[in-house]
């Protein structure tokens, strides 16, 4: 039972996806309750996890079964297999997602153009998100993330907003573009690494595990680190990390390649930008912790800094887009961008809490933005109306509303008592902490952060007083009885996130016990590693 | 857990009680539906009451005997575990039990001042939150707990000053308050990034440990003193307490004069062992130039409130000096009797603004009852609340026999000694001191004058009734504690209770007696002058600057970044976006006029082939002989030659 847990979480909402097809069109209510059943099997499956997982460096619930194996002649075999296990950086993440797609789930009951296509595509999406943060081939990691870009691109482009075409197709071509960087290292590892377990034989493996060996690595080819080829200042495995890098980054998003951020989101409707907020950006903070970082240990150590400094930049110059941002949910967005700037400083200080703050923070927000997402929802579907200064003292009509904004407003911020106080203050000790420990990022970094942090409060408290505090009153053509206070299905989605943020800010203990086993294993790795391997320069 | 095991149970019982009950009082609040809300203010206030007799159990079971500590573990950072725990000496024991006492006086009060508010749940929640938070402060055994604390009273001061959120003035300084908070937290951060980097600890009793005058400890400590730059409202960051005045008068006097501000003063006390000299000297010219300040910004005010306020500015500013200046028992002893006097004192003023405005609006008269312009001669209409403005108005200004004297007597005698004999900059800052202790007396009996002597003016129509007993009560409470008892037998020796060890002289004592009755003198006879000037109404435009550069820098730096982002980064994608499609274009064209040219010539110089080829074969006869014969003719011509 336990050895197939995974593959449920997987394949649930693809064979609910598949039921989906042959029921009719017609019957839209089904559909949704379909969704809901694979959502709670989810739940179930996850339950059975937590249960038996426990708190070590290893990887858990590990499925490997073969999956292409193609003999090539002299080229050797290509073989990739379904290798799937979740560790302390995966199982957060997962944790997460079960729960996000639950209440996404709960938010699309809205949704009424196109019900049936709606809900397959979010049980596809559902599958392709829990399989890029399972997958430990690189072949079948691949495969799933590019697989989340197609439900997501119509997901967008059909039940999005006014300006939903270009937004989708702006996501579509950044994403992509990432994706070929992505697609580049892939083969380039492919055509480096051979399976150890084969002997005699060559055959080229998209485990991610032997590639983290560098022993693995077939002697002058590409990526091999011992191969004084160059491509001009750099050697491969340095272009090979910038190119994940980017890649990832854009899916972060990392300042300069965020713009489609909040494109996408303005434009997305209020289940999706969940989606797209909590979950979606958190696989490229994964992808760098699984994937650039621990194959490419010495490009990350000589790289350190910069990718330091891109998450610095990300913190303040999301805060300050955040605060010019006229429309609530631009300003969300942007204000995920200088929050996942933490993400970047947290893992590129490459200390124990560093990285532990930086995969709380994943989660911690997930859940934050997940509220914030489902709030800016809630009002733009009473009045179809997200700009800031069209309101004014809405606390008056919707107090339960105004108590919920506040509430994600501080956490948003870091106030302590919720979840992201916790993740912000480690990546700050860790960041600092890291000139004396690794060497890696000067203190400077850290110091420099701790502006964002005045900036969060800044562009939140002024978005509560002009929305949410003085008299009321609405500007435009919106009548007073648009605005009524929450509905029950709303609390239904707000209250267990509310809870669960504040609980992770409380008790962090349980869910930092998870992550740290993985946190202190990948910064150990990367360093001895890293210091290992000679940089060809 | 673990704890020393000298006390009894019941000791950990009070302990317990006096920190959870305020916590308790937050979420019964918030649990008791809006239709009973007035349940509130019986429960939360009664709540306080046992936290208060169970802090003072545990305030005269521990004094003066062995530090007590208890500690769970709370989370691990990369293997250091990190307690959440208390530490109670007599310095935390004292400020306990200031707290959950000033706190149950101020929950007493409003349940008189706040009967009638429509959000009445909202406010005692705020105000459980608030005691809760600031307990964390005053016990925590490291400073990331402590941090903890100081951030939730950041937040439970934000609400409580934008409690009347309906007023646009009353927003607006809770976001001020709070943001000019965060500024200062920022670098209270820096400095638990330092303490783990080199110390790998924030417990309080690690502080110090290690080699005194490494630089680091400089940085850090300084880096700490931010928070409190922030926090006690001094020089820059203190142009957000006069506006925290926009809050219910209750709430001004439990956190914007007797505890919260005082946090910082305080946090300083707790980790002095982390000041270097260098340090010292910083804090103590911030210290000065705040007191300075607020003292001469105090003489320039018409607003009852705001008096108090850049009065509280200053006296925070005498504590931070004397901080620097290296002596911290001289500074709690201010702190102490400061939160009497003061929450005194904005509860009394609370009650003159409570008495009027219900009179106003019987009358349905309209001006500004804060005003001490349109007060006056209110000693005989309410005589209680003069009878007790009197007294803590005289502990304010620090006349003989009130509790303000004796530890005001101790800042100035501390201070003197520190600046030594020979004459340095440190004599400017004693200088200082004595100009802030004559402008004090000043200001205090210019506003009592303004409100309770003279002639009646705007409210001589008004029938003013006196504050219900509810008021009374932590009034007089309040205004005995206003006395030199608090502080020892002696009326003018203040190395009693607190700290026998202190430093006294009487020459000192002497010198400011004389200095208070000339300042007396001073006040009486510049009683009908107005000192106003708009430097100092202003206060020396501190908020100015600050508004400026914040309208500067909050304004247009995002607006630049933002157009950064329109302009320049999408700007650059849609430029490739546009290229692509130019070169498309381009490819589609060479496609269709070269690629398909070719494929196309190529079939119509087959089909111009094909069309002369096939006229051979169109059926006549004589046109076939022509051609064979002429074939045979060339492939004789070719075989012969």
């Amino acid at each position: 039972m336990h050895h197939y847990l995974i593959s449920f979480l997987i394949f649930s909402p693809l064979v609910a996806a598949f039921v989906g097809l042959l029921i009719p069109a017609k019957s839209e209510s089904s559909f949704r309750y379909l969704t809901l059943i694979a959502n709670a099997f989810q739940i179930t499956v996850l339950f059975f996890m937590l249960g038996s997982y426990e708190n070590a460096s290893a990887l858990q619930f590990v499925e490997q079964q073969s999956w292409i194996t193609i003999g090539l002649g002299t080229w050797g075999t290509l073989k990739a297999t379904y290798f799937v296990g979740v560790d302390g950086l995966s199982f957060p993440l997962i944790i997460l997602s079960v729960f996000i797609m639950c209440i996404a789930t709960i938010s699309s009951w809205t949704v009424k153009q196109n019900v049936k296509g709606y809900f397959i595509l979010l049980l596809i999406l559902n599958a392709s998100i829990i399989g890029s943060f399972t997958a430990l081939d690189f072949l079948l990691f691949y495969l799933f993330f590019e697989f989340m870009l197609l439900p997501m691109f119509f997901l967008i482009a059909i039940w999005g907003g006014p300006r939903r075409e270009y937004a989708s197709i702006k996501f579509f071509l950044y994403t992509l573009l990432g994706s070929i960087f992505i697609l580049i290292v892939m083969i380039g590892l492919y055509v480096s690494v051979h399976d150890p377990s084969s002997s005699g034989t060559l055959v080229h493996t998209f485990n991610l595990l032997h590639m983290s060996e560098p022993v693995n690595f077939i002697s002058n080819s590409i990526l091999d680190p011992n191969n004084p080829w160059q491509i001009g200042p750099y050697n491969g495995r340095l272009w090979a990390f910038l190119l994940l890098f980017i890649g990832f980054a854009i899916k972060l998003p990392m300042v300069p390649l965020h713009t489609w951020l909040p494109d996408a989101h303005v434009e997305a409707s209020t289940p999706i930008s969940v989606i797209l907020a909590a979950l979606l950006l958190k696989i490229g903070g994964y992808g760098l912790a699984r994937i650039a970082y621990p194959i490419f240990p010495e490009a990350a150590l000589y790289f350190g800094w910069f990718v330091g400094l891109m998450g610095v930049i990300s913190i303040i110059y999301g805060a300050l887009n955040a605060m010019a941002s006229k429309d609530l949910k631009r300003l969300i967005a942007y204000s995920s961008v200088s929050h996942m700037g933490f993400v970047l400083l947290g893992i590129a200080s490459l200390t124990a809490e560093g990285v532990t703050g930086s995969v709380y923070q994943m989660f911690s927000h997930g859940i934050i933005s997940a509220m914030l997402f489902l709030l800016a929802g809630v009002l733009y579907d009473r009045t179809h109306d997200r700009m800031i200064n069209t309101y004014s003292g809405l606390s008056s009509k919707m107090k339960s509303y105004t108590t919920m904004v506040l509430i994600a407003f501080f956490a948003s911020l870091g106030l302590p008592g919720f979840s992201g106080f916790i993740a912000e203050i480690m990546v700050f000790l860790g960041a600092f902490r890291s000139n004396s420990a690794t060497g890696v990022l000067p203190e400077s970094f850290a110091i420099i952060s701790t502006l964002g942090l005045i900036l969060g409060a800044a562009y939140y408290l002024w978005t509560l007083q002009r929305m949410f505090f003085g008299p009321f009153n609405i500007k435009g053509h919106i009548s007073e009885d648009q605005i009524f206070d929450l509905t029950k299905r709303e609390y239904i989605m707000l209250v267990p996130l509310a809870a669960a943020t504040l609980c992770f800010g409380i008790f962090p203990q349980p869910m930092l016990s998870v992550i740290d086993p993985f946190a202190r294993h990948l910064t150990e790795f990367v360093l001895t590693t890293g210091k290992n391997l000679t940089l060809n320069l | 857990m673990q704890s020393n095991i000298t006390y009894s149970t019941f000791f950990e019982i009070c302990l317990l009680l006096s920190v959870a009950l305020p916590l308790a009082s937050f979420i019964v609040s918030f649990a008791i539906s809006e239709k009973y809300s007035w349940a509130v203010s019986i429960t939360a206030p009664l709540l306080l009451l046992v936290s208060a007799l169970s802090s003072s159990v545990v305030f005269f079971s521990l004094h003066d005997d062995q530090p007590f500590s208890i500690a769970w573990n709370w989370f691990v950072i990369s293997g250091h575990p990190l307690t959440a725990g208390l530490l109670l000496n007599n310095l935390s024991a004292t400020m306990l039990l200031v707290v959950t006492f000033i706190s149950f006086l101020i929950h007493f009060y409003s349940i008189g001042y706040m009967a009638g508010d429509s959000s009445i749940r909202k406010y005692f929640a705020m105000l459980g939150l608030f005691t809760f938070s600031m307990l964390m402060i005053v016990l925590a055994d490291n400073l990331l707990l402590l941090f903890v604390g100081w951030e939730l009273v950041g937040f439970s001061s934000y609400m409580l000053i934008g409690h009347w959120k309906e007023k646009p003035a009353a927003a607006r300084a809770a976001k001020k308050a709070f943001i000019l908070n965060r500024i200062g937290d920022a670098g209270f951060l820096v400095g638990l990034m330092l303490l783990w980097t080199h110390q790998g600890s924030f417990a309080l009793n690690q502080i110090g440990l290690t080699d005194a005058m490494a630089a680091w400890q400089t940085a850090a400590s300084l880096c700490i003193f931010c928070g409190v730059v922030g926090k006690s409202a001094q020089f820059p960051l203190l142009t957000w307490l006069p506006d925290a005045m926009e809050g219910p008068t209750p709430v001004s006097a439990l956190i914007h004069a007797a505890t919260m501000v005082a946090a910082g003063v305080y946090l300083v006390i707790r980790t002095f062992a982390l000041f270097t000299p260098i340090a010292l000297d910083v804090v103590a010219v911030v210290g000065i130039i705040t007191a300075l300040i607020g003292a001469f910004a105090a003489l320039g005010q018409y607003d009852i409130k705001k008096i108090l306020a850049y009065s509280t500015i200053s006296q925070l500013g005498l504590m931070v000096t004397a901080l620097g200046a290296g002596a911290s028992d001289a500074a709690f002893l201010h702190l102490f009797t400061h939160a009497f006097f003061k929450a005194c004192l904005f509860l009394a003023a609370g009650a003159v603004i409570h008495a009027l405005h219900h009179a106003q609006l019987q009358a349905h008269a309209h001006f500004d009852v804060q005003d001490v312009r349109n007060l006056g001669g209110l000693r005989k209409k309410l005589p209680v609340v003069f009878i007790v403005f009197i007294l803590s108005g005289s502990s304010l200004a620090g006349l003989p026999f009130f509790s303000g004297f004796l530890s005001k007597d101790a800042i100035l005698t501390a201070l003197i000694s520190w600046a030594g004999a020979d004459f340095s900059w440190q004599w400017l800052v004693v200088g200082g001191a004595f100009t802030v202790t004559f402008l004090t007396v000043l200001y205090t009996f210019k506003m009592i004058w303004y409100i309770f002597f003279g002639s009646e003016k705007k409210t001589s129509e008004l029938s003013i009734s006196a504050p219900p007993a509810v008021m009374q009560v932590p009034l007089f409470t309040l205004a005995l504690a206003s006395l030199w008892i608090m502080v020892s037998w002696n009326p003018f020796v203040h190395t009693r209770w607190m700290n026998p060890a202190m430093e006294h002289s009487w020459s000192v004592t002497l010198f400011s007696i004389v200095w208070v009755i000339m300042a007396l003198a001073t006040a009486y006879f510049s009683r009908e002058k107005s000192f106003y000037a708009d430097v100092l109404f202003n206060a020396f435009y501190v908020d100015r600057l600050t508004d400026w550069m914040t309208k500067k820098i909050g304004l247009k730096v995002p607006a630049i970044t933002i157009t950064l982002d329109k302009k320049w980064i999408d700007g650059f994608i849609h430029a490739t976006a546009y290229v692509q499609v130019l070169i498309a274009h381009v490819t589609g064209w060479i496609d269709r006029a070269f690629v398909d040219g070719t494929v196309n010539g190529m079939a119509s110089f087959v089909r111009g082939v094909g069309s002369v080829t096939r006229t051979f074969q169109n059926g006549k006869i004589q046109l076939y002989i022509f051609w064979s014969i002429f074939t045979i003719i060339i492939f004789l011509i070719w075989t012969l030659l």
